[in-house]
């Protein structure tokens, strides 16, 4: 493409300036910068987790000791690995699907152009500019078993019980108290980037369908939702990955993985493993078992969905 | 719908200005309450918190020397916020030109790659990071956080700002080229042109994320450069949680960001179109 357009310099142009231009020719200088700090901050990390997946720290001489494949053969011995990717995986899809959902019918609403929705519009930026560690204290507040507002009003409905609360007793509603500010925070997020896909989405088929008298379930089915894929999958791929990764914040603020081990996530018990346990052997086998899932994962959404970069 | 997403954020701030006893009262309170700024005080202009609690419960919690003044936290959590979306949408905005405009072998991969740093988890990523930091004097300083928040930020910025420059049509560069115009200035003063609300809600974006990150805060930062979020979580004290003082701090920190998005809020909504849909 840029080949084609080489002798475009009009000969009167003063040649320091052409050749001030030219290195602008290829793709490298563009790309260059953002390449190397990439590189800078994931390949060593990558590699460095790589290399000290094969040690174990010993906490006495506080030297590491070559330990071969102990750690790897850890991962898949270690009952609590599989509880916290069963944790996760429920985390990761009852989060998603209540987002996308409610995402979709708060955009499908907005579309409509309801009285108000620029205040509203705004309004629904808020909760994403709440950190999610601040989110997750304000949840902590209002989930609290015997002052939190919402727990009264779920008390009040008979959602719950103050001997189930979300927070403690046995944990029956623990998921809950950590689904409910992702999703409280990252619903809006949903909505916005869909309700800026359905604008975008051209007129003259959905005029042509109604033409043909196709009702409003096959217009949404065949039109808007084909239409709309592109902008799902990255939504979906970037929610997945903080869902996955991301979730952290709120458990190690709501419930530190508790009560027993119900809200622990492959991402709290590899902090566990790191930070608690000092084990960064294998703190780093679960953080590349955590990243190989998440490349898997992508690679299989855009083959699936066919996404072209 | 929208007020259910309204009432957590409308709660918080109505709990900013309890008194300590209403703030745990059940049933809630709404009204009839006096409604106080010391938390504000405390948390804005550093007021002795020992007096104003002493006065207020009776009892002063809390160790030692723990301060609740928030500030400079919440100047480090902008500062590293801003200074990291400046650069992204810099870096972003040329990797996107060029990943859009070249034919490159392996553009898929390099691609995928962009978008696999994004998948490293935070937790893995700490300890390395930590070591790389210590051996190069980063740790406890800004420049460390805008340093790594850049990386974090990249992948989305440079995916979005690709899709962006895919939309604009190749023959407006080219015409630039025929006149006479560098890439660079085909780049500058015709390209980003048609991407700008694009590149607004890359920034959005960005600084939102940075301004939300705690996990590389709380293992990277100190004294001298903790965020906000990170001081948010040490207000949980052994002695319980300093509820006033979050509820002040938490309402203040949504200023900074609201302003940024209500300042280029129709951006933010017309560019999260992410560009794909043009075809």
């Amino acid at each position: 493409m840029s080949r084609a357009v080489t002798g475009r310099h009009s000969p009167d142009k003063p040649s320091h300036l052409r050749r001030a231009g030219e290195i602008w020719d290829g793709p490298t200088p563009w790309l260059i910068l953002a390449v190397l700090w990439l590189a800078a901050f994931s390949i060593f990390p990558f590699l460095f987790a790589v290399y000290r997946s094969f040690f174990t720290f010993n906490i006495q001489s506080g030297k590491f000791v070559p330990a071969g494949l102990e750690n790897w053969v850890m991962l898949f011995e270690d009952p609590r690995v599989w509880n916290a990717l069963a944790v996760t995986l429920k985390y990761v899809s009852l989060g998603l699907g209540i987002e996308l959902v409610l995402g979709f019918g708060i955009a499908l609403l907005y579309n409509q152009d309801p009285i108000g929705v620029g205040f509203f519009r705004t309004a629904m930026v808020l909760p994403m500019v709440v950190p999610p560690a601040v989110v997750a204290l304000m949840f902590q507040l209002m989930e609290h078993d015997s002052f939190g507002v919402i727990s009264y009003y779920a008390y009040k409905l008979g959602l719950l019980t103050p001997q189930e609360p979300f927070l403690g007793g046995e944990g029956k509603h623990a998921m809950a108290a950590i689904l409910l500010p992702d999703v409280w925070q990252w619903t809006p997020f949903m909505a916005l980037i869909i309700l800026a896909g359905l604008r975008s989405l051209p007129r003259h088929p959905f005029e042509a369908a109604m033409v043909d008298g196709a009702n409003a379930w096959q217009r949404f089915r065949y039109l808007t939702l084909p239409m709309l894929m592109p902008v799902l999958v990255i939504a979906v791929l970037f929610r997945v990955i903080d869902l996955f990764n991301k979730s952290f914040d709120y458990v190690y603020i709501l419930t530190a993985g508790g009560p027993g081990r119900r809200t622990e996530v492959l991402s709290y018990y590899d902090w566990l493993a790191t930070f608690q346990y000092t084990n960064w052997g294998y703190g780093s086998v679960l953080g590349l078992f955590m990243l190989v899932i998440m490349v898997v994962f992508g690679n299989v959404l855009i083959r699936v969905f066919q996404l072209r970069w | 719908m929208t007020l259910f997403f309204l009432f957590p954020i409308y709660w918080w701030f109505l709990s900013s200005l309890k008194p300590f006893g209403e703030i745990f009262h059940s049933p809630p309170v709404y009204t009839g309450f006096e409604p106080t700024l010391s938390w504000y005080r405390t948390v804005l202009l550093g007021e002795s918190y020992v007096t104003q609690e002493i006065q207020s419960t009776g009892a002063v919690t809390g160790e030692g020397g723990g301060s609740y003044y928030s500030v400079p936290f919440l100047m480090n959590s902008i500062i590293a916020a801003l200074v990291s979306t400046l650069i992204v949408t810099v870096l972003a905005a040329m990797a996107g030109y060029g990943l859009s405009r070249f034919n490159i072998r392996g553009k898929v991969h390099i691609v995928f790659w962009i978008l696999s740093t994004r998948m490293m988890p935070p937790v893995a990523v700490a300890i390395p990071l930590y070591l790389m930091y210590q051996s190069a004097g980063l740790l406890d300083t800004r420049l460390g956080l805008i340093l790594i928040y850049v990386a974090m930020n990249l992948p989305l910025g440079v995916l979005l700002m690709k899709s962006f420059f895919d939309d604009v049509p190749r023959d407006f560069d080219d015409a630039a080229l025929v006149d006479g115009a560098t890439r660079f200035q085909a780049f500058r003063m015709v390209a980003l042109r048609y991407v700008w609300a694009g590149l607004a809600a890359t920034a959005i974006l960005a600084f939102i994320f940075a301004w939300n990150e705690f996990l590389f805060a709380l293992v990277l930062s100190g004294d001298h450069s903790r965020t906000m979020p990170v001081a948010a979580s040490t207000f949980v004290t052994s002695y319980g949680t300093e509820w006033g003082y979050l509820a002040a701090l938490g309402s203040t920190a949504m200023i900074p960001t609201l302003l940024f998005i209500l300042f280029v809020q129709h951006h933010l909504v017309r560019g999260l179109t992410l560009g794909g849909l043009r075809e």
